[in-house]
């Protein structure tokens, strides 16, 4: 069976029809998954729109070296992973596994990152609750969204990066073929992690720095 | 060879701008981020951020090529979000 013939699997009648389903499979997942986050930019919103002040006071807090350098990982892997795909489309398997490595090494250094932050943040006692270090009261509730909105973005990341490693095992082992619709999935999905990134980088690192 | 080097320039080429003008955004957001601009500076913050988002969407997401289906259900999830903050905020802003 040609490596092309084994890409293609029931029912889809081509392999264009099949990258195209998967993708619409994947956009109906991000579509709940823009409801997740939207409810908690929801909260964010609600809480700023009455503790303003608290708001810019707890923002100024937090790490804005770690978040530039993260957001600028991010939105690197966006364009190894945008070019793994493309490449994986024309089978250049070689560019394919090079950009997929850098993606996921981009991620991990991110994860990385993250973790030498939220150290930081733990050292300066920034964790809502009794002898919480910032004052009025309020500054807890940012803190509170800062640690669930970068969790749950973290954990969102770290599935992506085991996606990424997993897919490349596969492709590696001739499991699956590259120019299959595996991609498709995983590149719209790491492209979602960055984007909700790109809103959490301005609410939680920019607010509170002028 | 040479037509393989050429063929892997032209994939790079294009996601490579759309990321130089990602990051000249970040930079820009991150550099506004320090001048006083009172309510305006997360409102700009956040139109940049909005900007940025839809660059990374339309071109390394690639919706511009996408079938109707597929903007339509990214639409979709954008308009249930609308409506999410539409109907939270009308309930807060109207207390008292």
């Amino acid at each position: 069976m040609t490596t092309l013939a084994r890409a293609v699997q029931e029912p889809w009648p081509d392999l264009r029809t099949q990258r195209e389903a998967v993708g619409l499979g994947m956009w109906f997942f991000l579509a709940s998954e823009v409801l997740f986050f939207a409810a908690l930019f929801c909260s964010y919103a609600v809480y700023r729109s009455f503790n303003e002040e608290a708001f810019r006071a707890a923002a100024a807090h937090t790490k804005i070296v770690y978040g530039s350098i993260n957001t600028a990982l991010l939105l690197t892997s966006s364009l190894t992973m945008t070019v793994a795909l493309r490449a994986a489309t024309v089978r250049l398997r070689p560019l394919t596994m090079m950009c997929l490595g850098a993606t996921a090494a981009l991620g991990i250094a991110f994860l990385v990152c993250k973790g030498l932050e939220y150290r930081s943040d733990i050292v300066e006692g920034l964790i809502p609750g009794p002898n919480f270090p910032l004052s009025p009261p309020a500054t807890e509730i940012f803190w509170g969204l800062y640690w669930v909105m970068t969790g749950i973005h973290a954990i969102h990341l770290t599935a992506g990066v085991g996606i990424v490693i997993v897919v490349m095992v596969l492709f590696g082992r001739g499991t699956i073929p590259v120019q299959g619709s595996t991609m498709e999935g995983v590149a719209i999905y790491w492209h979602f992690v960055d984007t909700v990134w790109i809103f959490l980088f301005p609410l939680l690192y920019l607010a509170g720095r002028s | 060879m040479r037509r393989d080097r050429a063929d892997t320039r032209r994939l790079w080429l294009g996601p490579l701008w759309t990321w130089v003008a990602l990051i000249l955004l970040f930079a820009i957001n991150l550099g506004s981020a320090y001048v006083p601009l009172g309510d305006g500076n997360l409102a700009f913050n956040l139109f940049i951020a909005a900007v940025m988002a839809v660059i990374l969407i339309v071109f390394l997401m690639d919706l511009r090529n996408s079938q109707v289906v597929i903007r339509v259900t990214a639409v979709a999830g954008l308009f249930w979000m609308a409506l999410m903050f539409s109907l939270t905020f009308s309930d807060y802003l109207t207390r008292n």
